[in-house]
């Protein structure tokens, strides 16, 4: 054991506390020097000099224990009691006597106790305005985050990993030890982003309210498993909820602990940026999905005007024409032109129920079967007996096809016909009479086992065949007032010999006039065949 | 994100050792870090690279345990340095003043260089 001193100044000790300060080190080590020096000098075994009214919820910079100051001849981390206290007018010095009695205990205020007190006072001061510090800038990086988040509203559209940056960011700021995100998906708020453990997948409505969400934290139900200190913030838009936004377990170096109410301002904050910037987000998403839908359509659209003929077949006495506008980008009418083998050529109107995709879809199973099996010879009812079919096993419920087909024999100026539950095609005779393509069976797609019949016609110079859509003669005036068969008969009845293209001209520009500007209805198609005279 | 934080230590020759962390540095992660470099540096440690490429998020706690850390590398004369920080991470350090008393590479490889 060194010699008792009488003092425990000396200029090496100085000299060290000086080279530590200009360094930029905490002071703690050389407090502890001269708490050693004193310690020694009174013959103690140990020694600790604790901060009087250190500030507990200030997170520490210099210390892994809040109050104390300096410490000699304890063990790190035990838990130890010391024998006797003397308060100094900083702070507090405990002591334990050697364990053979030395002679000196630490009592009385002499020099070097007061000596003690005088740095202790420096050393807690020096902490005081380092904790001051890193609060203060710790409030800067509370700006940064909250103008980081402000200008991620402009850049960041991607919702997954915004909802996953804001609920960091929210967690670190108010030193949560864990975090979760839920947004609001229909009936029910999902999780969206977890921080720091455990989290329930899913909140049904009327468990995201804050209040009640901070009240009873600790039950088995509650979105974060086993934390003891809720806090949260509502994610609206405009008053409309979007999510809440929810931390658990504030952090301090003695543990976890409740919330304080800067932090509620803080989370608030964060919240009603977030939400914003997940409106954002999401809107742009919406877009998005929107433009590839727009460009889905219009690609379907290309297709299905290559499913329509470019133009029609050349067939000498004859002359025959089709037009086809749907009332989508997509439509569920057909038209087809095409050679049937034995020199005879085949002529299909056909309309899907129901418009847009899924008619257009159904559209394209017709032309696949149709083509199939004309291409191949197939003839007549057997033929459209296998379309039926084909089409009973592709379709879903409450969907079929109304299809005409006119089978033309040119060297005999004979129509076969067929008709499917379609609208009556007409034959404006020459003479002036005019004659209803019946109906020879059921809609294609209703019954696998329906039959159909065929009939014939005979085509006189000069006649005219009109196969058409149920667009054309139900097309709506503002009137309510429907476009009708005898409208029909009588523009093609006027129109006369002309060219076919001229009729379909006029056919187009009359059911636009007719309109008056109201949405087309319906698809709308016409395939006319004439005679020449 | 998981519960705790992971730490891989790397001990490397001359005194230079490289812990990768994983997860939150919060008190108990910061702990655990500060738990780990004391154990190096009583190991003969005077350089130490914090490789911080799996966390994201780091709170006040965190930061004032890596501020006692530095401390502690001063006092020895030792040298901790820092890496692959996220962009948020790394401005939280620049505004809390850790790029004063400890290198931030952006890279490991530039990191090792400056320490080698």
């Amino acid at each position: 054991m060194p010699p008792p001193s009488s003092s425990v100044v000396d200029s090496e000790l100085w000299r060290e506390l000086f080279t530590l300060e200009q360094r930029g080190v905490a002071d703690r080590r050389a407090l502890d020097e001269l708490l050693g020096r004193w310690a020694r000098a009174r013959g103690l075994s140990a020694a600790s000099l604790d901060q009087a009214g250190s500030d507990a919820d200030a997170p520490s910079s210099s210390s892994g224990d809040d109050s104390r100051l300096a410490s000699f001849g304890l063990e790190t981390g035990g838990d130890e009691t010391l024998d006797a206290t003397l308060e100094l007018p900083s702070g507090t010095l405990r002591w334990r006597q050697a364990a053979d009695g030395a002679s000196e205990d630490g009592t009385g205020l002499d020099a070097d106790s007061l000596l003690l007190a005088a740095a202790a006072r420096v050393c807690g001061l020096k902490r005081q305005l380092e904790q001051e510090t890193f609060q203060a800038m710790f409030r800067g990086v509370e700006m940064e985050v909250l103008h980081e988040i402000g200008r991620a509203i402009a850049s960041t559209l991607d919702v997954d990993a915004l909802g996953e940056e804001i609920l960091v960011r929210a967690v670190s700021l108010v030193d949560a030890r864990r975090g979760a995100l839920y947004l609001l998906e229909g009936e029910h708020y999902v999780l969206a982003s977890v921080v720091g453990g455990e989290a329930r997948p899913r909140l049904e409505s009327g468990e995201a309210d804050v209040a009640a969400l901070e009240a009873a934290p600790a039950e088995a139900e509650a979105p974060l498993p086993g934390a003891a200190h809720l806090l949260g913030a509502a994610v609206e838009v405009d008053g409309d909820p979007r999510g809440v936004l929810i931390v658990a377990d504030k952090e301090s170096r003695r543990g976890v602990g409740p919330f304080v109410s800067a932090d509620r301002r803080t989370l608030a904050l964060i919240a009603s940026q977030a939400a914003v910037a997940l409106e954002n987000a999401k809107l742009h998403h919406l877009a998005l999905e929107k433009e590839r839908l727009e460009r889905d359509m219009e690609l379907a659209s290309e297709i299905q005007q290559k499913l329509l003929p470019q133009r029609p077949p050349s067939v000498d006495g004859f002359e025959m024409a089709g037009w086809n506008r749907p009332a989508r980008q997509v439509g569920g009418d057909y038209f087809d032109f095409r050679p049937v083998g034995n020199g005879r050529i085949g002529l299909t109107v056909g309309d899907v129920s129901g418009k847009g995709m899924p008619a257009a879809l159904l559209v394209s199973t017709l032309h696949s079967a149709l083509s199939v099996l004309l291409d191949r010879g197939e003839q007549g009812s057997a033929m459209i007996e296998v379309v039926n079919r084909h089409i009973c096993e592709s379709s879903g419920l409450n969907k079929f096809i109304t299809v005409i087909y006119a089978a033309l024999d040119a060297e005999r100026a004979e129509v076969e016909y067929l008709n499917a539950g379609h609208n009556p095609g007409v034959l404006l005779r020459a003479s002036g009479t005019v004659e209803e393509l019946g109906s020879t069976g059921v809609p294609l797609g209703l019954l696998p086992s329906a039959t159909f019949e065929e009939a014939t016609l005979h085509l006189e110079p000069g006649d005219l065949l009109c196969l058409y859509s149920d667009g054309i003669t139900e097309c709506a005036a503002p009137s309510d007032e429907e476009f009708g068969l005898d409208r029909l008969v009588e523009l093609l009845a006027a129109m006369g010999d002309r060219p076919l293209n001229e009729i379909l001209s006029h056919i187009d520009a009359t059911m636009l006039a007719f309109a008056d500007g109201l949405p087309q209805g319906d698809d709308q198609t016409v395939v006319l065949l004439r005679r020449l005279p | 994100m998981t519960e705790s934080l992971k730490l891989t230590v790397d001990e490397r020759d001359d005194g230079l050792a490289v812990v990768y962390t994983d997860g939150y540095i919060n008190n108990q992660g910061g702990e655990e870090i500060a738990a780990t470099a004391y154990r190096l540096i009583d190991a003969g440690h005077r350089k130490l690279l914090l490789n911080l490429a799996e966390t994201k998020i780091v709170n006040s706690i965190g930061i004032s345990i890596l501020i006692e850390i530095i401390e502690k590398m001063l006092e020895i004369d030792g040298q901790l340095s820092f890496c692959c920080l996220t962009p948020t991470i790394a401005k939280t350090f620049h505004i809390m003043g850790l790029a004063q008393y400890a290198q931030i590479h952006e890279t490991e490889e530039e990191a090792l260089a400056a320490l080698t």
